[in-house]
């Protein structure tokens, strides 16, 4: 979201003081909502508790740090967003349910529409009482987002439209108010223009939220069922037929976050601690230097972004936006993430197979299990390679058979 | 020194690289391939000329006073150009050596030469497949040299060099005049011969000592020089990538440029993206070269640089089909750079050990 115009790019000091500021603030706070206090929490509770961390943040003003004041927001800019974000995310709080929500659906939303509705949700959702989940990809493709079949039908006579259709992957749509949704509106021209965006409510009659139970037996993402849904017209973010161009604003809106070298996946320094512990023998795994190798090739990895991050923070406190270069932190950090964690369980011999399935930050084997899906979801490693060659190093786009026929022609 | 060039920075990398660039000559470069112990003069002439010998001199013995940063940003630039001579990067080891172990005698007489490029610095540390040998065969007795340093770069042509050496007190670290009828240079035929890779024999040549701890001095050269180095495969790496990028988007086959099909886009893609970390770690280096986790940083860079050059020169072979392997097409320039500056100084065994060696005294 694009800061409002009053906003002044902070100095480094300036930063570093907020930062700072911040830190203390979630430090003090952290034995109640972070790490430690969710061990053994169902999963209800667990949301219960990051209702509370969420609501205790509008309070104290670290809600929509980047968003503008008349929005609900503190009116900063990404640089104290990320240094807040990154410091948030050394305490383990229960963040994950709003992640979604408050990235792309409510900034969305709040560009397309005005008025006092939009600004209640608004507040709704930053306090954590209420959630938004994005309805994009669906069992036909996630990818090929413009390759979608949900039907959206306009009823002349009502002025309502009927969605029919299935989405799939939808994080966190269980515990959900409202959604956005993109949906097929005219299946006879190219697949990119018969689209149409809207909001929904998740309460909605014909809608059906099934969890899907993943590897790790988690179930954050699920199916949503659409039958004969009806949606006002009032409900249409952008104009008919370019719901395409809303769904792709809606991912960029989202541009500076903070991310994390090693993929949101446990600190290479945990297992630096481990492996330099002698055995019985007095013997440690770093004596060997197959376990020196991998360490050093994953630290010279999460440095080498850490290094493009800081110099992308660096650019936007002068008020430049970086290069493209940091497309590649998710392909390298999840491929990282599952070499390594694998490589850990291998280490451990066969007290790896031991699952204490625990908070993340230590969890090598939910992190290995897991990994697969971070290599997928927010673009597969085959899409982002495919983005770096294309837009970066500006090489043909693939050959793509749909390109221009319409929908209801293409072969399925 | 910045982890974003400032003016003055941008402005030295785009004069480096385009003076390079017009001087850039294959055929050139080419012909020091086969002979042994001949570099490329002009290229040297081009470094004196330019200042870029003076980069890392402070400016009181005549140089420019840089930092790790700009010594990076020109090594860049080098590297790009595959250049013929090793002088440049050896050198800065040799300045860096002196700013930081050697007395205010041994800098007067030695950093205004190496800053007017009239004398040549080479960097005598390994011996054998040990980097940093626990008791060098070199010694060091009474202020006299004696045993032999395999394989120096530069070793054919240095003036003078920053030895590691045994001696009563345990290893050390000495400053050489190789000018000396008591030192004896054995040309080696290498796979770069413009690198003048030398066997330096030492039978009682004068030499001096340098302060600090023989191994941690010696560690302490040996990081400065990697960030430089890294910087340099940085170089080379972004050059042969760019190679491969133009001939894949030109050359055409089963009716489409090489480049529309996955299997090369991704390919250069991940070249790129190898690239993009090793640049990141060298800037971070350079940037962090008073940090006290500097190791670790020149450590990364130089792991990641390594294998950025190795994979983009490997991979533009085979983007370029059969043409890759041949003279003609000046890849092999780059192949042989990339293992080249992959073993001088450090193989990745070495670094990677060095890295989690310091890890582990976190620990």
């Amino acid at each position: 979201m694009t800061s409002s115009g009053s906003y002044v790019v902070p100095t480094e000091t300036n930063i570093e003081h907020y930062r700072a500021t911040a830190r203390a603030w979630l430090e003090s706070h952290a034995p109640r909502y972070g790490e430690e206090a969710r061990r053994g929490l169902s999963e209800d509770e667990d949301l219960a508790l990051g209702r509370a961390w969420m609501a205790l943040k509008y309070d104290a003003g670290y809600s929509g740090i980047n968003w503008p004041k008349e929005h609900g927001g503190q009116g900063l800019g990404p640089l104290e967003k990320v240094a807040f974000e990154e410091e948030e995310m050394r305490f383990g709080f229960p963040t994950g349910y709003f992640a979604v929500s408050l990235g792309m659906p409510v900034p969305i939303v709040l560009r397309y529409l005005t008025g006092e509705w939009v600004l209640d949700r608004a507040k709704a959702a930053l306090r954590g009482e209420e959630i938004w989940c994005q309805l994009f990809s669906e069992p036909s493709g996630g990818s090929d987002l413009a390759g979608l079949r949900m039907r959206a039908s306009f009823d002349e006579a009502t002025g309502e439209w009927h969605l029919d259709g299935q989405k799939l992957w939808t994080s966190y749509a269980q515990y959900s108010d409202y959604g956005i949704i993109v949906a097929r509106s005219d299946p006879t021209v190219a697949k990119h223009k018969g689209l149409t965006y809207f909001w929904v409510d998740m309460r909605s009659a014909g809608v059906t939220v099934r969890p899907i139970k993943l590897a790790d037996g988690s179930h954050h993402v699920n199916e949503v069922f659409f039958d004969n849904v009806r949606v006002p017209d009032s409900q249409r973010l952008g104009r008919i037929g370019d719901g395409f161009k809303v769904a792709i604003e809606t991912l960029v809106i989202e541009r500076h976050h903070a991310s994390d070298p090693a993929g949101f996946g446990p600190a290479l320094d945990l297992f630096v601690a481990e492996s330099a512990e002698p055995d019985a023998n007095g013997v440690s795994l770093l004596d060997d230097g197959r376990v020196r190798e991998r360490v050093a090739r994953n630290y010279a990895l999460q440095n080498g972004l850490r290094a493009i991050q800081a110099r992308g923070q660096l650019m936007l406190g002068l008020g430049i936006e970086p290069g493209q270069e940091g497309a590649i932190n998710k392909l390298v950090a999840a491929r990282a993430r599952q070499r390594l964690s694998e490589f850990v369980l291998d280490a451990r011999g066969t007290s790896g197979m031991v699952w204490n399935r625990g908070v993340r930050s230590n969890d090598w084997v939910g992190s290995w299990l897991t990994v697969p899906t971070a290599r997928q979801a927010g673009g597969s490693d085959e899409m982002l390679l495919n983005t770096i060659a294309e837009r970066i190093l500006d090489l043909p786009q693939d050959h793509r058979p749909d390109k221009g026929v319409p929908f209801n022609q293409i072969p399925k | 020194m910045a982890l974003i060039y400032d003016d003055a920075q941008r402005q030295i990398a785009d004069e480096c690289e385009r003076i390079l660039k017009a001087g850039f000559s294959g055929p050139a470069l080419k012909e020091l391939l086969e002979p042994t112990g001949q570099y490329d003069e002009g290229f040297w002439q081009l470094c004196v000329e330019q200042g870029w010998t003076a980069i890392a001199v402070p400016e009181e013995f005549g140089g420019l006073g840089l930092g790790l940063s700009e010594q990076g940003i020109v090594a860049l630039a080098c590297g790009k150009a595959a250049c013929g001579a090793p002088f440049l990067t050896t050198g800065y080891g040799v300045v860096e050596a002196l700013k930081r172990f050697g007395s205010e005698a041994q800098q007067a007489a030695w950093l205004p030469r190496l800053a007017a490029g009239e004398a040549k610095g080479v960097i005598c540390f390994s011996e054998g497949r040990a980097m940093l040998p626990d008791v060098p065969a070199v010694r060091f007795d009474n202020g006299r040299l004696t045993g032999t340093k395999q394989a120096v770069p530069g070793g054919a042509a240095g003036n003078v060099g920053v030895i590691l050496a045994a001696s009563a007190e345990g290893p050390v670290l000495v400053l050489a005049d190789l000018n000396g009828a008591e030192t004896e240079r054995r040309i080696l035929p290498t796979f770069d011969n413009s690198r003048v890779a030398a066997d330096l024999s030492f039978n009682g040549a004068s030499a001096e000592l340098l302060t600090g701890h023989g191994h941690d001095a010696a560690k302490t050269i040996l990081r400065l020089l990697a960030v430089v180095i890294a910087h340099e495969q940085v170089g080379g790496a972004e050059e042969v990538l760019a190679w491969a990028r133009s001939y894949a988007v030109e050359r055409r086959a089963f009716g489409q440029p090489l480049a529309a099909f996955q299997s090369i886009k991704h390919r250069l893609a991940e070249n790129y993206t190898a690239i993009e970390l090793a640049r990141g770690n060298c800037q971070y280096a350079a940037h962090h070269a008073d940090d006290p986790h500097f190791a670790r940083f020149a450590a990364a860079a130089r792991i990641s640089a390594i294998d950025a050059y190795d994979m983009a020169a490997r991979d533009a072979m085979q983007v370029f089909g059969g043409l890759g392997g041949t003279w003609e097409a000046d890849l092999h320039l780059h192949q042989r750079r990339a293992r080249t500056l992959a073993l001088e100084f450090g193989n990745s065994m070495f670094w990677e050990d060095d890295l989690v060696g310091e890890l582990r005294r976190a620990n």
